[in-house]
């Protein structure tokens, strides 16, 4: 019966065949570490993340008189709101681990490099469209901190050139935050999680026409290569049950561990907290911002901090492929890259003072440092590695022989 | 047979894979169960479920109106002639005794929605009700005289805590 | 470039001093029969100025009150109305210079929680002859408990057993739920534990002809 309907369904929609070719027996390198299974996490969290969105919504009021009492009455009165609403927000940090370890892992080996370049920038578009509905999102609250992030954040808008001023009001819908603001926040806060979906479909596009990288960063044989299922769908639900295991911890057990003491106050327009900061996963980019003494100079350094990523492509100018794996001085630049962003979060966290603006100075010229020596650093690197000698796989790359079926589908050998 | 399932040969006898696939799809329907019942009432809702009336300041004769789970309740304190008169008479779009639709025949209380489409009926002189959008009637047990509508108007559930404190929406 | 680890190590050290007052952390009862005596003292005497706007009369049958007590404390209220406080905000503003805050977040709203709530409660002392407090030093709130002027031991551990029993009807305030979602908890990690442990047998089983390669470099 399943079956009849599966081929009338396959004379009119190429179900079956797709099933077959992007699913199941989709090509997938046989040496991928656990590294390779935030993708599909992200994937999960984004799905939790409206699910729990689209039910508290049911119940959540855009209104700057109601928000504040309305997540009350979630936490209180609905059935089960106070686990929608603690999912959501553990979610919501839950999100950007996932999806940090998901860059850093691209980073460490090199996956952003030709020919997945694409795949790179839709993954970078990926994550501002995640900043904005994070930022958005954390007014719905209505809460001290709530309201005093979104003010600040949104004065930053300032620096743009000549129209600067009326751009903040504009953006708010009022000349400060206000309900005007609360409203179509909430409105776009709904809207943006479906264009990360369809983001993710093109992300997912672009993954299926280059094929996953994998740790050495050289294309593997084909015979190496092994069908997604079942192989990449049991290790996929067993890391998604790992990564459960520690999101209900938080959830069931440490949920205020995300939660601001200050955004249990209502927002009170007339007084700000005496100590105000964003999410944590948005600190170290904070710290860049606060390094700058000039208000547009921040700006201007924390919007490239965030968008330089998209350089690394070109950044990276060694022959030799992948990432760490075999270049020793990049898995130095790598740690040091990592131990950087863990300063430049510390600094963020922290009130301004004479010590936190030398550190977070410091940390910050790192930071760009990383990414401007790179192009130098790759070169002067594969010449000291051809000079001592290159291992046997790499090698057997740059000798000249005759082409193989999907050469042309990856890997750097020129 | 090796135990391990590969695409071309799956292995039937994967004890492993039946059971884990059991669990998680337990799991999975077991988690969608909060989503589902967030929608239910929330307990504010439910606490709205019943109403209480002070009945003590309506005469014989007199009636009041009041909410419950929004919508509209008729408190009839009938005279004694009234009673009589429902007592003896019989109906006969939707027959029902007048006894059976009170808990102490001094005092009516029903729905005051019209069960032809909903709209609330008006007071009329001789006790009972007028529906002004298609002009259904209704006597002074509530039951309907004249149609369009097909039934009396509904009695709810409803208890004394004392002779002058009534509980709408609980039996008891 | 020298100064920077000792700078780091500095404000590592520093850090720890986070608060300007230390908390007392000592445990903060979570049963039931505390919780209640806390809401006595809460209803009967903190209510004299704060409102407990999120808790309504009906959630206290939750915790085992009886209807006639709720009834007693109600009053004319309704069921469903919230906890008020006796003094308007405005007459106690003009008596105290600051409207007396809504106590149902007050464990959630302060860094330390229950243990913020504990310290502050029993923090009320003499400093230089004025009375004064060690967590909020600023406070226009009177020792209501009256710890700072109390010297016998029994008598201030009685003050500080009550002190605990506010604590823990407020932290119960805060959070109503709290329980039933450890609870709710323990189950959950128990199946997520099970389903991992099971998942991970049936992915090795499935690799175990691939994991029998030769590694690839």
């Amino acid at each position: 019966m399943i079956k009849k309907t599966i081929s009338w369904i396959d004379e009119r929609f190429p179900l079956t065949a797709f099933v077959k070719h992007e699913l199941t027996g989709y090509p997938t390198p046989r040496n991928l570490s656990y590294w390779w299974n935030f993708g599909f996490l992200a994937g999960f969290v984004l799905v939790l993340q409206i699910a729990t969105g689209i039910f508290l919504a049911m119940h959540y009021k855009a209104d700057s008189g109601l928000a504040f009492d309305s997540i009350q009455h979630i936490m209180r009165d609905v059935n089960y709101g106070w686990l929608l609403r603690y999912l959501h927000s553990t979610g919501s940090s839950a999100f950007f681990v996932v999806i940090y370890v998901h860059m850093a892992r691209t980073l460490y080996y090199g996956s952003y490099r030709k020919p997945r370049e694409l795949l790179w920038w839709t993954g970078q578009l990926l994550l501002l469209l995640l900043m904005a509905i994070s930022f958005m999102g954390y007014l719905l609250p209505w809460g001290q901190m709530s309201y005093w992030g979104a003010e600040v954040i949104t004065n930053l808008f300032r620096a743009t050139p000549f129209i600067g001023d009326k751009v903040v009001i504009w953006l708010r819908g009022d000349f400060s935050v206000g309900d005007a603001t609360l409203t179509r926040f909430f409105a776009l806060h709904f809207l943006f999680p479906f264009i990360i979906l369809g983001a993710v479909v093109i992300h997912l596009v672009a993954l299926h026409t280059v094929r996953s990288s994998n740790p050495s960063g050289i294309n593997l044989a084909d015979k190496d290569n092994i069908p997604f299922h079942p192989y990449f769908t049991i290790k996929d639900m067993y890391g998604l049950g790992v990564y459960l295991i520690i999101f209900f911890a938080f959830v069931f057990f440490f949920p205020h561990f995300f939660i601001e003491p200050n955004n249990n106050i209502p927002a009170n327009p007339m007084q700000t907290p005496p100590h105000i900061e964003p999410e944590w996963y948005f600190l170290p980019f904070y710290a860049i911002l606060r390094s700058v003494p000039d208000l547009v100079g921040g700006v201007v350094a924390m919007g490239l901090s965030v968008m330089i990523f998209a350089a690394m492509p070109y950044m990276d100018r060694s022959n030799i492929p992948g990432g760490a794996h075999y270049r020793p001085w990049y898995r130095v630049m790598f740690y040091v890259f990592i131990i950087d962003i863990f300063v430049l979060g510390y600094v963020g966290s922290q009130p301004v003072s004479p010590d936190m603006i030398i550190l977070g100075r410091a940390a910050s010229l790192v930071y760009f440092g990383t990414f401007l020596v790179l192009p130098f650093m790759s070169k002067k690197e594969e010449q000291w590695m051809r000079a001592r000698g290159l291992p046997p796989a790499l090698k057997a790359l740059f000798e000249p022989r005759a082409p193989r079926e999907h050469e042309t589908q990856g890997g750097n050998s020129k | 047979m090796s135990g391990s399932d590969t695409i071309d040969n799956p292995d039937r006898r994967n004890f492993l894979g039946k059971i884990t696939t059991a669990a998680g799809v337990t799991g999975a329907a077991a988690a969608c169960w909060p989503f589902v019942s967030s929608m239910n009432p929330s307990t504010d809702v439910l606490a709205k479920a019943t109403t209480e009336v002070d009945i003590s300041s309506i005469p014989p004769g007199g009636e009041h109106t009041v909410a419950w789970q929004g919508k509209p309740v008729f408190i009839v304190h009938r005279t004694p002639e009234q009673i009589k008169a429902m007592e003896s008479k019989e109906t006969t779009i939707d027959p029902e005794a007048d006894d059976k639709r009170v808990v102490k025949p001094e005092w009516l209380v029903v729905v005051g929605i019209c069960t032809h489409l909903g709209c609330v009926p008006n007071r009329d002189p001789e006790g009972g009700w007028l529906c002004p959008c298609h002009g259904s009637m209704y006597d002074a047990s509530g039951r309907v005289i004249r149609g369009p509508a097909p039934r009396n108007l509904e009695v709810p559930v409803y208890h004394f805590e004392s002779d002058t404190k009534i509980i709408i929406g609980k039996k008891i | 470039m020298k100064k920077i680890l000792p700078i780091l190590l500095a404000c590592v050290a520093l850090s720890a001093y986070g608060e300007e007052a230390r908390l007392d952390k000592s445990p903060i009862p979570t049963d039931n029969a505390s919780i209640q005596r806390g809401a006595e003292e809460v209803i009967t005497v903190c209510s004299g100025c704060h409102g407990l706007k999120y808790i309504k009369y009906r959630n206290l049958l939750s915790l085992g009150f009886a209807k006639d007590k709720v009834d007693g404390w109600r009053g004319s209220n309704s069921m469903n109305a919230s906890l008020p406080p006796q003094m308007p905000g405005n007459i106690a503003k003009a008596s105290f210079g600051v409207e007396p805050p809504d106590l149902s977040l007050m464990a959630a709203a302060r860094e330390g929680g229950g243990h913020y709530i504990y310290t502050y409660l029993t923090g009320y002392h003499m400093e230089d002859g004025k009375l004064t407090n060690s967590v909020f030093p600023v406070t226009r709130m009177p020792d209501i408990l009256g710890l700072s002027g109390t010297t016998d031991p029994q008598k201030r551990a009685a003050i500080e057993k009550t002190a605990k029993d506010v604590t823990a009807f407020l932290v119960w305030a805060a959070d109503p739920h709290a329980q039933e979602r450890r609870h709710m908890g323990y189950y959950v990690l128990a199946f997520v534990f099970v389903m991992t442990i099971l998942l991970r047998l049936w992915k090795k089983q499935i690799w175990r002809d691939i994991d029998s390669l030769p590694k690839i470099e």
